[in-house]
């Protein structure tokens, strides 16, 4: 039979994947184990057999005689909760307002606020010499107004709709992010200079991690919004019942399952996000991967405690990955490609 | 659905503190950033703002190790996502007819794209000491002793697309599976029962109803791998010499060991364009496909 033999290749290919996506984790699992000697001399794979196992490096590493790792993790702790948090929380707000409401954005007004925002800034900071943060403030509380009044106008020109705006927040995501990211750190830098700690602290990183994770929440959490009834919001708003309190009390409790799952996939975006932390953070708010990543040069040959370093940053993942396995199983994702 | 009732004003208070959010931190910095790349600017030794046009732009499409990023960054990211697809599509294809074990690899298979990048490439840097690694151990056994995986530049860049490959082609397996499962079966059981073969309907009903999806999966990945640092950065720090740097790579260089903040912002909007440019040919090309296949 002809589909058996496809049957056959499909499992030899799977076992075969199935080894090599599980022989790294292996050996950075067993690596965490290993005594000096059992990295040093040769590779050794199995513990008991080729090697005595030792807790000596989870021990150093938690103990923190070979540098700091509970304030990395600490701070990539906070860091993550807080920003997925926000994230996720604005998110589904602008998420439902897209779903349920109607915008109108004229285009001819949204180039002007750019043109206004642009020009403004070039002006102000080269010709007037304004600080920079400050002369992007000005910059923004102008042109916006204008904006949105000019929005108010019968201006010519094609007028964009909620899946424009929707396109515009997944579309931050499309740009390289060293672009913003850079040109965060240049903004912040010039902050700290006019006496608003951004670099290097808890609100900067924080601000810049919700903004990374919101195109992903609006993204996902539409869908979701989406298979929400709008029979029962009606019959609410019928009853007068305000739209703020439809929205926390009715439809946040039912998209339940989706706000999990969204906050997850952000967390772990923002868990492993390095471009970031490696631009805006110094010292005190290194985050995990920074530490890692430094890791490589201060220890060359320490295998043992890059492995725990390695390992304490996978554990969290692998929740996350058993919970999205299981909900990929029920379909959760068939109804977010469309 | 909005209807013309939903008018109200509340719905502002919804999408204003996303889109202030976004604007305030990626948009607002990238105006002042375009500003700055048309200045001459120094940190290190400081010196004043200076005007110079499009200097900086001239000077990095002059530069050799611009162009060298840009083809790394092209080899790695093209033949990584074509090994991703073809590997991803056909897991997936073998997932979703039920191999013995499948609900076993949902979970392992998936588990390489949550692991932070950084530390992916950690474990990779043992895995392939030329010395004391394990994959060494392989290729001894093999008769290849102590190949230089990441100081010779052809193999380092073999061992950065291997990386990603196992990375990333769990998102594939992801998406095309549930892609897969949202196919239609009536269409499928007739044509088993029209004894159509396996290799036929996969060519003629399977792929062309997935091609959508197909074009989507490889222009997220081929987006996202357009933004590979991480790896980069701990594998090989962009070395042996600059063979393996990254555009990313090489505008945090520019920017974080040279100090040269003009430069680095106009590299990043040349970048942009480029990405933005890509995009647009890609989907064209994309539309002009899925309009042959109905």
């Amino acid at each position: 039979m002809q589909s058996q033999g496809y049957r056959r290749i499909g499992f030899f290919i799977a076992l075969l994947w199935l080894f090599f996506c599980m022989f790294p984790l292996w050996w950075v699992l067993v690596t965490a184990f290993k005594p000096p000697l059992a990295v040093s001399q040769n590779a050794t794979y199995i513990p008991f057999v080729d090697f005595q196992p030792t807790l000596q490096a989870f021990r150093e590493a938690l103990s923190g005689v070979r540098g700091d790792f509970a304030g990395p993790i600490m701070s990539s702790v906070i860091v993550s909760v807080l920003s997925t948090g926000l994230a996720v929380f604005l998110g589904s707000m602008a998420a439902y307002a897209l779903v349920r409401f109607e915008f109108r954005i004229r285009l001819l007004a949204g180039l002007a606020f750019a043109v206004m925002a642009i020009g403004g800034f070039a002006y102000l900071s080269q010709g007037w010499g304004i600080r920079v943060p400050y002369a992007l403030s000005l910059v923004l509380l102008i042109s916006l107004p204008i904006a949105v009044w000019l929005n108010g106008r019968a201006l010519p020109g094609p007028v964009l709709g909620n899946n424009d705006v929707t396109f515009w927040f997944v579309s931050q995501r499309m740009f390289p992010p060293i672009v913003s990211a850079f040109a965060l750190f240049l903004l912040y830098a010039e902050m700290n200079k006019v006496g608003f700690r951004m670099l290097d602290s808890l609100p900067g990183l924080v601000l810049a991690y919700t903004a990374f994770g919101l195109p992903f929440a609006v993204w996902l959490m539409r869908d979701f919004f989406e298979n929400v009834p709008v029979e029962v919001e009606e019959a609410a708003r019928v009853d007068d019942i305000g739209r703020l309190r439809i929205f926390f009390q009715i439809v946040l409790p039912m998209s339940k399952p989706g706000l999990v799952a969204t906050s997850m996939i952000i967390l772990a975006f923002i868990w492993n996000e390095f471009l970031f932390a490696l631009l805006l953070t110094s010292s005190k708010w290194q985050t995990l991967p920074i530490l890692m990543a430094g890791q490589n040069s201060s220890r060359g040959d320490e295998w043992w405690a890059i492995s725990v370093a390695a390992l304490i940053s996978i554990i969290p993942m692998i929740f996350v990955a058993i919970f999205l396995g299981r909900m990929m199983r029920s379909g959760f994702l068939a109804g977010s490609i469309k | 659905m909005p209807s013309a009732a939903s008018n109200d004003r509340i719905k502002h208070l919804f999408l204003w503190p996303a889109f202030l959010v976004v604007l305030l931190v990626t948009l607002f910095p990238l105006i002042y950033a375009l500003v700055v790349s048309f200045q001459a600017v120094r940190l290190v030794p400081p010196t004043p703002a200076r005007f110079v046009g499009f200097d900086n732009y001239a000077e990095i499409i002059q530069s050799a190790r611009f162009w060298g990023s840009v083809q790394v960054t092209a080899v790695i990211v093209f033949t990584s996502v074509a090994f991703q697809f073809v590997l991803g599509f056909a897991l997936a294809l073998a997932l979703h007819h039920n191999v013995p074990g499948a609900t076993l690899y949902r979970v392992t298979f998936l588990l390489p794209m949550f692991l932070a990048p950084v530390c992916v490439a950690l474990i990779a840097r043992m895995l392939f000491h030329p010395v004391l690694g394990p994959v060494n151990d392989l290729f001894t056994a093999l008769g290849f002793e102590h190949v230089p995986f990441l100081t010779n530049s052809t193999l380092a860049i073999s061992t950065l697309i291997i990386v990603e490959v196992w990375q990333w082609t769990p998102f594939v397996i992801l998406l095309m599976l549930a892609g897969l499962q949202g196919l239609p079966s009536e269409v499928f059981e007739a044509a088993r029962v029209d004894n159509i073969s396996a290799w036929r309907r996969f060519r003629d009903l399977t792929f062309p109803m997935l091609l959508p999806l197909s074009i989507a999966v490889i222009f997220i990945r081929l987006i996202e791998g357009f933004k590979l640092i991480d790896t980069v950065f701990v594998l090989t720090g962009g070395g042996p010499g600059t063979s393996t740097e990254t555009l990313t790579l090489f505008a945090y260089n520019e920017g974080f060991k040279k100090f040269n903040i003009g430069m680095t912002s106009a590299l990043s909007f040349l970048f942009l364009i480029v990405v933005i440019v890509f995009g647009t040919l890609y989907l064209a090309a994309a539309q002009r496909l899925t309009k042959r296949y109905r």
